[in-house]
């Protein structure tokens, strides 16, 4: 029987977090755990196993009952729980709805946050985890590296993936593009709660470099202070430092508003002017709403910020649907190329690139020798160039014919063959293979 | 890319021209609209070394396209260049002064870009995909520094150097041309806008609003007042 390529897995959408972490499967070597045993069934796999999700991807000969029966088998073994939970809460794909499956996952198309960066990478790690334990052959091998690609290609020609979708990386981004790069820019805690915390990180992630922190308990903001190597003062002492600072993030618990217009404008002429960025994320809001009237000052509450996101959230949304084409385009190409595994249409492959090669030089040549190339030695030409290809390929058309005659399987040799003389017209960059090299080391 | 390999032929061009024909050249208004259109550009690689600011383009172009056509456009008109005194006060006259408008231009577009983005950062509005592209609102507003700090002492360099050389050539030093009287309107509103820049009392959106003005003046008293009426400071044939 020919391979199929399976997929099985479970995520946020089909299972709830306790069931993913009785499920989870890091760690799992399916060459010494009993997926990949001698019985010969499951010939390759790569395991995914993030939070918020768990998959097995195998290559095997067997049917669709018999592997998904084995693959239950081994996964609830090792995670020592019972299989008809598992069953309960899995997804399986068979073939190309598994191969869009998974360039859909390595897209970020099926993540929780739709286009967020992280499951490449986890994905990456998975692959080099199942290279290195040699459970990937030639078809995972293609299928990962056309996953990335697909990613790539999706991630530079849609917009899935852009525009911030936490009100803190929104926060970020407006910094940005009221201030440019943030390097030489200071920032101002007031008040020390988890968000502005979590925002202050973003920044200094951005570059930001200078961070103060007021608070009402001075330890806090020293604590906080220290964390980001910045300056922590009293809350008495915020409004003399406050015309230092050119983004300000807001987050008391004070019951009215603690820096109103007045206030920020002195500041501002103190500053000669220069913009202020005020992320008020208090309930009730610390800052005076009326400061956004001032000329080079920028005021954004957690509801403003919370729209931006929103809106951003449905940019995404749009994008996928372009995504999911290009998921579709790149399934077929990778199933042309799936087809193009076997034997015989390799075989026509190789003779009718190496007759387009002959007839290109032969029409070179006889272009050389000049008008007066009489019949005769046109045709001893044509004669000697496909004579010589039938000549050159006849030894590989041989070999692949033997080990598919000997091994039952030739899809490797195959598939360096397609490779070596380029059947499949790949642009492969120059520096794919560097750039592999430098991760291994 | 395009326009830098557009701005070195155009330079060939002005050295080629000057080098034919030295006397003759400077007498020929085609020459200075070409000469305005290169200082478009000059200006443009200048703020895009300073501040890293490729965006302009988006203003330095087209402007210089339409003028360098226009140039072409117009027919060779000689110019009545009186002539013991135009060397060192007129070529001050007209570089200063070219200077000080290419950097209006820019800043004319900074000034532009920056109110719109401007507008829709402080009315909370989303961002569309053309507003991702464009640079920060800093920068735009660093262009307005700098061309305020630059041109307006350029601007008057140019001013005085044209009244100088008025009175060595008609030995009056004002002569209520047009283009005089709204020269000297223009130095007025830019003298403010430089005191408020440099103390520090406006930035951001005052100031481009003002340049903005500031371009759209020069440019009628340019093109209003050079081609369309009948002063010495006429380009027309």
């Amino acid at each position: 029987m020919e391979q199929q390529i399976y997929l099985f897995g479970l995520n946020h959408k089909t299972a709830d977090i306790e069931i993913r972490e009785k499920f989870a499967l890091s760690g799992f070597n399916p060459n010494n755990d009993g997926l990949m045993d001698k019985d010969g069934l499951v010939c390759e796999a790569l395991v995914l196993s993030t939070c918020n999700r768990v998959e097995i991807l195998c290559v095997s000969n067997g049917d669709f009952d018999e592997v998904r029966a084995k693959v239950l088998k081994e996964w609830a073994g090792y995670c020592r729980q019972d299989q008809e939970l598992l069953r309960n809460h899995i997804y399986s794909f068979k073939d190309l709805d598994a191969v869009n499956h998974l360039f859909s996952v390595a897209a970020s198309l099926d993540s929780m946050v739709l286009g967020e960066p992280q499951i490449l990478g986890q994905l990456k790690d998975a692959y080099r985890k199942s290279v290195e334990e040699k459970t990937a052959g030639v078809i995972i091998n293609r299928l990962l590296h056309k996953s990335f690609s697909a990613a790539k290609r999706i991630r530079t020609e849609t917009a899935v993936s852009s525009s911030a979708v936490s009100i803190s990386y929104a926060a970020v981004e407006l910094a940005k593009k009221i201030f440019g790069e943030l390097k030489d820019q200071r920032a101002m805690l007031i008040g020390a709660g988890e968000m502005a915390e979590l925002a202050a990180l973003h920044l200094l992630n951005s570059g930001l470099k200078n961070i103060m922190v007021a608070n009402r308990t001075p330890e806090r903001a020293r604590e906080l202070a220290d964390r980001f190597n910045g300056q922590s003062m009293c809350m008495e002492k915020m409004l003399e430092n406050l015309h230092k600072a050119d983004i300000v993030i807001s987050s008391t618990g004070s019951r009215t508003s603690i820096l109103s217009a007045a206030q920020i404008k002195k500041v501002l002429k103190k500053r000669k002017h220069q913009p202020m960025f005020f992320i008020d994320i208090a309930v009730p809001r610390d800052i005076d709403p009326d400061a956004n009237l001032l000329d080079n000052v920028y005021l954004y509450d957690i509801d403003d910020l919370k729209e931006v996101v929103e809106e951003n959230l449905a940019n995404r949304r749009e994008e996928a649907d372009r995504a999911r084409e290009i998921v579709g385009q790149e399934v077929d190409k990778f199933s042309d190329w799936l087809g193009s595994l076997d034997l015989s249409p390799t075989i026509v492959d190789l003779l009718s690139r190496g007759e387009l090669i002959a007839r290109k030089e032969l029409k070179k040549s006889i272009r050389s020798l000049g008008p007066e190339v009489d019949q005769a030695t046109g045709q001893a030409m044509e004669q000697l160039a496909m004579s010589l290809v039938g000549k050159l390929y006849h030894e590989p058309i041989v070999f692949l014919k033997r080990r598919a005659r000997e091994e039952g399987s030739s899809q490797k040799f195959i598939d360096l063959a397609r490779r070596i003389f380029n059947l499949d017209d790949e642009q492969i960059p120059l520096d794919a293979h560097q750039s592999k090299k430098g991760k291994k080391q | 890319m395009l326009t830098a390999a557009g701005f070195g032929l155009h330079s060939l061009d002005l050295i080629l021209k000057y080098a034919l024909g030295i006397g003759e050249i400077l007498t020929q208004s085609q020459f200075y609209i070409s000469l305005l259109a290169w200082s478009f550009l000059l200006i443009y690689f200048f703020l895009w070394w300073k501040l890293k600011l490729k965006f302009l383009s988006i203003t330095a172009a087209p402007l210089a396209l339409l003028v360098f056509t226009g140039s072409l456009a117009i027919s060779p008109a000689t110019l009545p260049i009186p002539g013991p005194m135009q060397g060192l006060w007129f070529g001050l006259h007209i570089g200063s002064l070219f200077v000080s408008m290419a950097l209006l231009a820019m800043a004319f577009g900074a000034g532009v870009t920056y109110i719109y983005l401007n507008n829709k950062i402080k009315t909370k509005t989303k961002l569309g995909n053309v507003s991702k592209e464009i640079p920060s609102l800093q920068s735009f507003d660093r262009v307005n520094h700098l061309a305020v700090i630059i041109g307006f002492p350029l601007y008057t360099v140019g001013v005085l150097s044209g009244f100088i050389w008025a009175a060595f050539t008609w030995k009056t030093i004002f002569t209520w041309d047009p283009k005089e009287i709204i020269t000297v309107i223009i130095w007025f509103v830019f003298a403010w806008l430089f005191h408020r820049r440099i103390s520090g009392a406006w930035r951001g959106k005052k100031p481009a609003q003002m340049i903005i003005l500031i371009f759209i003046l020069t440019l009628a008293s340019f093109v209003g007042i050079n081609f369309f009426t009948e002063t010495h400071h006429s380009l027309r044939p």
